[in-house]
């Protein structure tokens, strides 16, 4: 007889995703059952430390931040707000194109670049190359750890680790004391991460594996460059910043701001991304492979934070099977 | 298997991180055999920080210190006795 699957009454996430079990006694997942949240006086001190770094950063290099831009609402709020809050700060706003960036997304990144007066990056690398890696990535089957396949897709997993290395080895390289990345408190844990060479070797390291076992050949392009972390080379005094585990984190507010501020919503089918057109195919592919929803971790914390409605996370998590992009992405990546 | 690791293995298991396929020995290395990224990593290092109420410097995050239950072992109960 087939197994009832059973939602967790507080989140998403139901016993039928791998990993996932509900408390026949609370009615709860081991998130949720486990779940602790952070406290004012935590929040305090996040703010503080923010405020320390933001408000003085160490002059030694051009610029005070690199800052992940997508285009998308989280980051383009967040480039508008920190300058909102500390005007002073010279950013360097880096957009990646994958390939697969709505032509909207590349329009709202450098207006906000514009509102902001940020200096706009468009980062590009080998498209043929990357668009092999992407496909290699949807191919592949536990290229990534167990506890990385809840975080995101193997194809998003790719992209974002790609970005990662590539803004640290920018920040090395250009001594910039500061980099912001606007993942939601769904997608990261950790405010602030200082890095240090032994760490980022590791990371190099880890990555680098991941790479090889979906079967990518040149690799070196997607990693931090090894000169900037070889033995005898100077420590990275780099520290990565996660603003939205310090101010609140609330997507409905800040698309209406946006809107308010020029950006225009590209009005892709896919409910989980607002710039990028890989994504829903990233998801079926990964839901395919895994029977995990890549985005279900990330909106069950959110929605286990209080930061948003169950039955909004409910409806970003129904697939649409007939998002044309799927089919699109199926075939520009030759599957 | 001593106390610390038995918080760590408790710790991976609640969060998903670690399911019954997957049986860990003292120096098994925890990337490898896929258990932890470097995003675990730090989560699993803030579990470490208020479970024992010590601060762990960001230059002890290698693989020497953090790749293995015994590493982190070993680390934890340094920084305890400090």
């Amino acid at each position: 007889m087939a197994k009832t699957t059973k939602t967790c009454k507080k989140c998403v996430l139901n016993s039928a995703t791998p990993g996932i079990s509900i408390n026949a006694d609370t009615g709860l997942c081991q998130f949720c059952d486990h779940f602790t949240p952070v406290t004012k006086e935590k929040k305090a001190e996040y703010r503080a430390r923010m405020d320390a770094l933001l408000t003085s950063p160490p002059q030694q290099g051009t610029y005070d931040v690199i800052f992940a831009l997508s285009g998308g609402i989280d980051s383009s709020y967040t480039l508008y707000r920190l300058k909102k809050d500390y005007p002073h700060l010279k950013i360097l706003a880096v957009q990646f194109d994958n390939g697969f960036i709505s032509e909207t997304a590349l329009e709202n990144a450098q207006k906000f670049c514009d509102l902001t007066k940020s200096t706009y990056l468009r980062l590009t690398l080998d498209q043929t190359a990357l668009l092999d890696t992407f496909s290699k990535a949807a191919r592949s089957k536990d290229a990534y750890p167990g506890s990385a396949k809840y975080r995101a897709s193997d194809i998003c997993n790719t992209c974002i680790s790609i970005i990662k290395q590539k803004i640290i080895e920018l920040a090395v390289s250009t001594k910039t004391p500061f980099i912001i990345f606007a993942f939601s408190p769904g997608q990261t844990d950790a405010p602030f991460i200082t890095l240090t060479k032994p760490f980022l070797v590791w990371m190099r390291k880890l990555f680098d594996g991941n790479l090889k076992a979906m079967g990518v050949a040149e690799r070196d392009a997607y990693l931090i460059d090894a000169a900037y972390i070889k033995a005898g080379s100077s420590e990275p005094q780099v520290t990565i910043i996660h603003p939205f585990l310090v101010w609140d984190y609330d997507k409905p507010k800040f698309k209406k701001e946006c809107i308010q501020l020029g950006w225009i919503d590209p009005e892709l089918k896919d409910h989980n991304s607002s710039n990028c057109l890989l994504n829903a195919f990233a998801i079926k592919n990964h839901l395919d492979k895994y029977h995990i929803h890549s985005y279900a971790y990330d909106m069950a914390a959110l929605v286990r934070q209080g930061t948003m409605k169950r039955e909004d996370a409910l409806q970003k998590l129904a697939v649409n099977e007939s998002d044309p992009s799927i089919k699109e992405v199926q075939q520009k990546l030759k599957l | 298997m001593n106390e610390i690791n038995e918080d760590t293995l408790h710790f991976l298991k609640t969060e998903g991180f670690l399911n019954e396929k997957i049986s860990l020995q003292e120096n098994d290395s925890l990337t490898e055999t896929g258990v932890i990224d470097s995003i675990i990593l730090l989560q699993l290092v803030d579990f470490l920080e208020n479970k024992y109420k010590i601060e762990i410097p960001v230059d002890m995050l290698t693989p020497e210190n953090f790749d293995t239950l015994a590493g982190i072992s070993q680390t934890v109960k340094k920084l305890r006795t400090g």
